[in-house]
């Protein structure tokens, strides 16, 4: 029921400055991919390209028969894609669980989209008893689950996620990685951008490495688990 | 105390109308992060608007009313939807495209209406009602009616309503409120109606307590701006607040100083902005990233 997500010769630039070179990948149904490299390597520029919030030049994006190269990025959602933004970015004024029915913007409020809202609360309790609060009071470990949880209420085919693991203390860091296992074996399609290379290899079946704006290496993640190279750079070892 | 209470009414019926002004002004700043300069502009047409459709074309007051509101509010789409291409590009000269459009709908305004102005005579009994040896304008008591009753709305739009709670988000986060599939142009264009439909609010509702005339909207955008700042800029509740205390201040002083009331009533706004320069309720910082 998934699609594959095909991306081709994506490239960004600021001003005179090239963030990301012809990035191509592809998601195949169901799967995994992440995205590894240092800070400013270009892949936070990358997810928001795809997800059209910066200017871009894309040869193609394709998800499953649908043609995505032109559709502006307040309609991404509507095509099945969620997007986790890098520093959570939920709405720090309103209330948890506003926050988690404006990620259902698209759906109605009420129904199925309903059930969505009870299955975020389960895979993320702390929300449920936070639900009137502010989302600006919560912690940065809930802001992450929040922001997850907002991407979720959309109910969608891929899920883009941007450094969920930023300023988290490593319990939290491997509850958010059990979670996204989880998803992930629910069928759930992701793309995961991270700095943490241990996490990203753990979450996902085959990784990019970025360099310089530009994708450097491609393999399984458990082969780039063993690269030497890989291993000395990303993985400190 | 009899005087002093008959003041302060007073002082909150045209305070009400300030914080119409304000509520305009607050509401098109949490969104957009824009002060929006024509804002008094637009509060003149819609006095002008209301007063015509009451006076000549002898519509009943509140219709009349009802009509300024519409037309005002397409001139706030139509602001937003020429500046839009600004956004995110060039905000100083999306600021002074408000400042332009102040200027033409007052050019406008001289063009149909004449550079003269016209009172506009009650639409409610003048004679004031006795209330417990009160005497009170009965208008005053409609316009803060009318202003409670607006308020009200915009509340309930804001809290309770799917386009309201994704208007706050726009206001609060750009991106991720696009990434949930919100149109933030669309919404910006939303606010935008609303700020200008209750400057016509303001503008029909004042029209019987003040002169109606090109130049008034210079007066009521800087009494409003005044109360939107005093509360908090951005805040919904303290253009209210800051509305209604400049409202009560103005009618103090004009009572106690007369010909030097305008400067009395600054006076006191500027000294408390000194004191607090956030505002009532100011705290939050609008997020443009």
């Amino acid at each position: 029921m998934t699609d594959a997500l095909e991306v081709d010769g994506l490239s960004v630039r600021y001003g005179g400055v090239t963030a990301a070179r012809d990035v191509s990948f592809t998601i195949q149904p169901g799967q995994s991919l992440g995205i590894i490299g240092a800070n400013g390597a270009g892949k936070t520029s990358t997810l928001k390209a795809l997800m059209g919030l910066v200017p871009r030049t894309v040869r193609s994006v394709r998800f499953g028969d649908q043609d995505l190269t032109r559709v502006p990025g307040r309609d991404m959602v509507r095509h099945g894609i969620g997007y986790v933004p890098e520093g959570r970015h939920v709405f720090p004024g309103l209330p948890v669980e506003k926050n988690l029915l404006l990620g259902a913007y698209t759906r109605r409020w009420k129904g199925a989209t309903l059930d969505t809202l009870d299955e975020v609360y389960e895979l993320f309790p702390i929300l449920r008893e936070m639900r009137g609060r502010l989302a600006g009071a919560l912690s940065g470990g809930q802001q992450q689950m929040l922001a997850i949880g907002r991407a979720l209420m959309s109910a969608p085919r891929l899920m883009l996620l941007d450094e969920p693991s930023m300023g988290l203390s490593p319990k939290l860091v491997s509850d958010i990685v059990g979670v996204l296992k989880k998803l992930n074996e629910r069928g759930l399609s992701m793309l995961l951008v991270e700095q943490n290379a241990q996490l990203t290899f753990e979450v996902t079946t085959e990784c990019l490495v970025m360099e310089n704006g530009a994708v450097a290496m491609t393999g399984t993640s458990e082969s780039l688990r063993q690269n030497p190279q890989v291993r000395k750079i990303y993985l400190g070892l | 105390m009899q005087v002093f209470l008959q003041t302060f009414i007073g002082g909150m019926s045209l305070g009400a109308i300030y914080a119409l002004v304000a509520m305009g002004f607050s509401l098109v700043y949490r969104t957009m992060g824009l002060v929006n300069f024509a804002h008094g502009s637009v509060v003149m047409i819609g006095a002008y608007i209301a007063s015509t459709f009451y006076l000549s074309v002898k519509l009943p007051f509140a219709l009349a009313m009802a009509v300024a509101i519409g037309v005002t509010g397409l001139i706030g789409i139509i602001i937003e939807r020429v500046l839009r291409p600004l956004e995110n590009k060039d905000f100083d000269l999306m600021l002074i495209g408000t400042i332009g459009f102040g200027i033409v709908l007052e050019a406008l305004a001289i063009i149909i209406w004449g550079a003269t102005g016209r009172a506009v005579p009650s639409p409610v009994p003048a004679a004031p009602i006795d209330l417990g040896g009160l005497r009170i304008r009965t208008y005053d008591l409609v316009v803060l009616a009318i202003a409670a009753a607006a308020t009200a709305l915009l509340v309930y739009f804001l809290q309770r309503t799917k386009r309201g709670a994704a208007m706050q988000a726009v206001a609060m986060d750009h991106q991720a409120a696009t990434a949930v599939g919100i149109h933030v142009g669309r919404s910006n264009a939303m606010a935008f109606m609303i700020g200008a439909g209750l400057a016509a609010l303001a503008g029909g509702l004042v029209g019987p307590l003040l002169y109606v005339s090109p130049a008034m909207g210079g007066l009521l955008g800087i009494k409003g701006f005044a109360g939107a700042i005093l509360g908090g800029f951005g805040s919904i509740p303290g253009a209210i607040l800051g509305g209604l205390g400049i409202g009560v201040i103005d009618s103090f002083a004009a009572g106690q100083f007369q010909g030097y009331s305008e400067l009395v009533t600054f006076l006191i706004f500027t000294v408390i902005i000194m004191i607090r320069p956030t505002g009532i309720f100011g705290e939050r910082t609008v997020n443009r990233a």
